[in-house]
């Protein structure tokens, strides 16, 4: 074993002490760097965020910032166009992440119940894909697919009578698109996460359930739910942070339109910052995004602990 | 359990074949788009079968876009590096070291993983542009690391805690400073689970959009960024977005086939408390 060799050679270097070799002294060396790195990634830029929302400044001139309060945070609760972000951002992390846990937990039982088989092991990798591939390529595979000219998702419809679809092209069909598409990345995922909640469960206990004559129903409630409820209670705060961040798929799709149907609150904040240099504003969005994402996982962890604890 | 073919597994079967299908469909047809001539990707009827001797599209993204793709791989290579070395001393120190406000500081440490990179937008482009950092590589590499270290010190923790306690103090008896039980202990055993690791930083690097969007401009452009500018306001380059959905989409399925097993184990056991 390498280890053991090593370690015979240790003692002879250690002899010669020094305050490089004092143990508090490399500890605070092994953790430092990554604390200082990450606080200057995260607590200095949320503090800098919170003094530009209070003040109107252009990104282009930041040296003339002005201080105006609250005002940024007010102009963005009375604008439609944020408020529809924020409404489609709820609409989209609670529609795509039931039907991903409803879609994932029937695939995860299939693949439970084929994993005598070993070739379908393989299977499952390719089921995996999509949460794999760039989301930025997510969306360009679905421009392509649901292109009205050239799509072939149209196409295949149009040859068993039904459609066309207009996909990207009509206000509610857009948002059902980029629903659909959030759903097929990310049920690997959730489906990944509940397999391995479902491989857990002792075969036993499905056998003393079938000889004491439980229904389907009765091994769901009292058996399959409890023991993937933390694990897909963890996918889902990874799922909501994730739809929190959602810029990519809409970014090249739509853009959040037609209108304002697909805007989200990533692209709206990116917007108002990079493409109208509004930094007040955008900081006002990126703070009340980031809130958000605080509120949620403080309360997510919270019932994350009482549920491991049961 | 045997590996043989029952009647009872026909109705999971075909369920699992028809999500397979949809999981690869939409993703291949773009890929056939790859090596199609203009006139082939946009007809309808499609054409199904392309010639898959036609290799023009990759050599035009290739020839014209190449120093992009470089781009890519340095920051996404630079930034998995640099991630593990911050984060691996860092989940050992966390794992081995008894102080006080040790659990504390490692939930703060998870806890910025969940900051949504919109948040910290505007003040790294300000920081970036006073430091010279905007449109280089080192200014990408050091965005990717910070945002994935959180999730790379906590996986790496779950696999620094598998090493046996024994061989740590056993070490230390033998008069080994922290430093040499790190590099000739705790490393040679955990490094599967380091590959993992790396796997995952390699992955969301090599994904990251947005960042590169307003971070790089010319020199610096990562190859997600040129693949987003094919969309224009006039014409879409259908077929150089597919030849570089290709490219864009080989190392992280390459890594991943190579990886398998020790992701399966490293999502779970990452993400879980143990």
């Amino acid at each position: 074993m390498a280890h053991a060799v090593s370690m015979t050679r240790a003692p002879k270097e250690a002899t010669r002490r020094s305050f490089l070799h004092d143990d508090r002294f490399q500890m605070t060396a092994f953790i430092a760097p990554t604390c200082i790195f990450l606080a200057l990634l995260t607590i200095w830029p949320f503090i800098y965020s919170v003094y530009l929302s209070l003040h109107a400044v252009k990104l282009t001139a930041m040296q003339r910032a002005v201080f105006v309060g609250l005002d940024n945070y007010l102009n963005l609760l009375t604008d439609p166009l944020f408020l529809r972000a924020m409404l489609n951002t709820g609409m989209l992390a609670v529609t795509s992440i039931t039907c991903e846990i409803v879609i994932a937990f029937v695939i995860a039982k299939a693949f439970v119940s084929l994993s005598h088989l070993k070739w379908v092991n393989g299977l499952r990798s390719l089921f995996m894909i999509p949460m794999m591939v760039t989301p930025l390529i997510v969306g360009m595979i679905f421009s392509y697919v649901f292109n009205p000219v050239l799509g072939i998702a149209n196409y295949l419809l149009g040859g068993v009578g039904l459609g066309p679809v207009p996909w990207f092209g009509d206000t509610t069909a857009a948002m059902i698109s980029i629903l659909l598409i959030n759903i097929w990345q990310w049920t690997p995922f959730m489906m990944l996460l509940i397999m391995a909640g479902l491989l857990s469960i002792r075969a036993d206990l499905y056998e003393a359930a079938r000889v004491d004559g439980a229904k389907w129903h009765h091994v769901l409630r009292f058996l399959e739910i409890p023991s993937i409820k933390g694990i897909v209670l963890l996918g889902i705060i990874l799922r909501i942070i994730d739809t929190l961040r959602f810029f990519d798929v809409v970014y090249v799709t739509t853009r959040g339109g037609p209108g304002d149907s697909t805007m989200v609150l990533t692209l709206y904040a990116y917007q108002q910052n990079f493409q109208f240099f509004q930094a007040g504003v955008g900081s006002a969005a990126a703070v009340i995004i980031l809130v958000i994402s605080i509120v949620i996982t403080t309360f997510a962890v919270k019932l994350l602990r009482r549920i491991e604890d049961e | 359990m045997n590996n043989t073919f029952r009647l009872r597994d026909a109705v999971p079967l075909v369920l699992v074949l028809a999500f397979v299908f949809i999981s690869i469909a939409p993703l291949l047809w773009l890929m056939l788009a790859a090596f199609k001539p203009t006139a082939d990707i946009i007809a309808i009827p499609p054409v199904w079968i392309p010639d898959f001797t036609y290799l023009q599209n990759f050599r035009d993204v290739l020839t014209q876009f190449w120093p992009f793709i470089v781009n890519s791989l340095v920051a996404t290579i630079g930034a998995t590096i640099l991630a593990l070395v911050l984060a691996v001393p860092t989940a050992f120190a966390l794992v081995n070291h008894r102080f006080k406000g040790r659990e504390a500081l490692a939930d703060w440490i998870l806890s910025t993983r969940m900051m949504p990179p919109i948040a910290a937008a505007v003040p790294l482009f300000v920081i970036f542009r006073g430091a010279g950092l905007l449109d280089s590589l080192p200014g990408l590499i050091i965005a990717y690391a910070g945002f994935n270290l959180p999730f790379a010190v906590w996986m790496t923790m779950s696999f620094i805690r598998r090493v046996p306690k024994e061989l740590i103090e056993a070490a230390r008896l033998e008069g080994c400073t922290w430093w040499q039980v790190l590099k000739d202990v705790v490393l040679p055993l955990s490094k599967s689970g380091l590959a993992a690791v790396a796997t995952f930083v390699f992955i969301f690097a090599w994904n990251e959009f947005m960042l590169a969007l307003f971070l790089t401009t010319r020199e610096a452009k990562t190859f997600p960024v040129v693949i987003s500018s094919f969309v224009g306001t006039g014409r879409v380059y259908w077929e150089y977005i597919a030849a570089a959905s290709i490219i864009q989409c080989l190392p992280p399925v390459l890594f991943t086939f190579i990886m398998q097993k020790h992701i399966v184990s490293g999502v779970t056991m990452g993400a879980v408390k143990d």
